[in-house]
């Protein structure tokens, strides 16, 4: 039988291919992945849960301004009071701005006058998160779209990404320009971009979201999008929800009744 | 009284207790609350022994800073069985009390970690 260079070199790696398959099989250790289930106990699970966000802008009687303090206040977000210089986590737009790709013509003036409140929408299919070179934002497995300060280099490409402008960033050092210090949560240094992070370190306490308990008209509600029996659930089949620019198909998690 | 009207009398009291029970249920308390609320327990024990403390305080903290912000993971089991959150505030809760806590040693040894740029002192008061 004639055995050319090629096939030779075919065969010879098939059967390593094979040898190492079979090895791996026999000794556990060398398998490529370890997985130990107990490890994930207390972790949230990857598709179990997916935190969402129901805004109901008509109950927004009062401006909003209030939510905007307390989630300001317990992220140590610094007002430097400079709009060129402004770090956001949650703001008030009007109509227009939220929706600019939403049929607005001749809006009636309840609705062209409503201001809405804007935060990040924590995106299922998150642009930020392919745009970050070193994933200092990534996809929580609960469904939060989750900012690693340690990691952000400031390049600001999630910045371009974002098709809502929910990312801010640090231009000067924001400490002198924190009023007051909440202890609880770190401040962030020059040179990162920040978000809201859906109060990831409240929710694992079993506390709601900052600007859900500081709404006096109990205007947001906030639950798991994956689960059918929740209060969120039964609110999005009961009413007729928008989304912000939901023909990006980037599947927000923030939902409005207007 | 006969055994029959006690059965009555009886499954009619847990027939309203039941009906209560499903109207004044249905809030939306449970919504928001999450499965695994961290509980802290207060110790004068650390996590480990300061022999380990004083060698490995780097890793720790940076598997602590992996699994809270990669993970969402913030309890840790020591393996006495006492339960910690993971976070530099649990640290200072007990060590806050010495002002040069952190300095000490890495003045000493010139190592400058950047925790403090964003994570805040216990000294630092505003």
């Amino acid at each position: 039988m004639k055995h050319d260079r090629r096939e030779f070199l075919k065969k010879a790696g098939f059967g390593a291919l094979a040898g190492f398959g079979a090895l791996a099989g026999v000794i556990p250790g060398l398998a490529l992945e370890k997985t130990d289930a107990a490890a994930f106990s207390q972790k949230p699970e990857q598709g179990k849960t997916r935190w969402g966000m129901l805004i109901d802008t008509r109950a927004c009687t009062e401006g909003c301004s209030r939510r905007v303090a307390a989630c300001h206040h317990v992220h140590n977000v610094p007002d430097f009071g400079d709009p060129k210089n402004e770090v956001k986590w949650i703001w008030k737009s009007s109509y227009q701005e939220a929706f600019p790709t939403a049929p607005h013509q001749f809006p009636s003036r309840a609705v062209a006058e409503r201001e809405v409140l804007t935060l990040c929408n924590h995106c299922a299919e998150s642009p930020c998160t392919r745009a970050c070179p070193t994933q200092a934002t990534f996809n929580r497995r609960d469904g939060i779209v989750a900012m690693d300060y340690h990691r952000c280099i400031g390049c600001r490409f999630c910045m371009v990404a974002c098709p809502y402008g929910s990312r801010s960033f640090n231009w000067l050092d924001p400490r002198p320009a924190i009023k007051e210090y909440y202890r609880e949560y770190p401040t962030r240094e020059r040179g990162v971009v920040e978000k809201c992070n859906f109060c990831s370190e409240r929710l694992v306490k079993g506390l709601p979201p900052a600007c859900v308990e500081a709404c006096p008209e109990n205007a947001i509600t906030f639950g798991d999008l994956n689960d059918p029996g929740s209060l969120i659930r039964r609110m999005l089949s009961d009413n007729e929800t928008m989304q912000r620019k939901p023909e990006l198909g980037t599947l927000p998690s923030v939902f409005y009744i207007i | 009284m006969k055994p029959s009207r006690i059965l009555l009398i009886t499954g009619g009291i847990v027939l309203a207790v039941v009906m209560m029970v499903s109207m004044f249920s249905t809030g939306g308390e449970a919504d928001t609350s999450v499965t695994s609320p961290v509980s802290v327990q207060d110790s004068s024990a650390c996590i480990a022994s300061k022999k380990y403390m004083r060698s490995h305080h780097m890793k720790v903290l940076e598997e602590w800073r992996h699994d809270v912000v990669r993970e969402g993971d913030r309890i840790h089991e020591t393996p006495d069985g006492r339960v910690f959150e993971k976070s530099l505030n649990t640290c200072l809760s007990c060590h806050s009390q010495n002002r040069f806590f952190c300095i000490m040693c890495h003045q000493y040894a010139n190592v400058k970690p950047t925790c403090w740029n964003c994570h805040l002192l216990p000294t630092e008061t505003k």
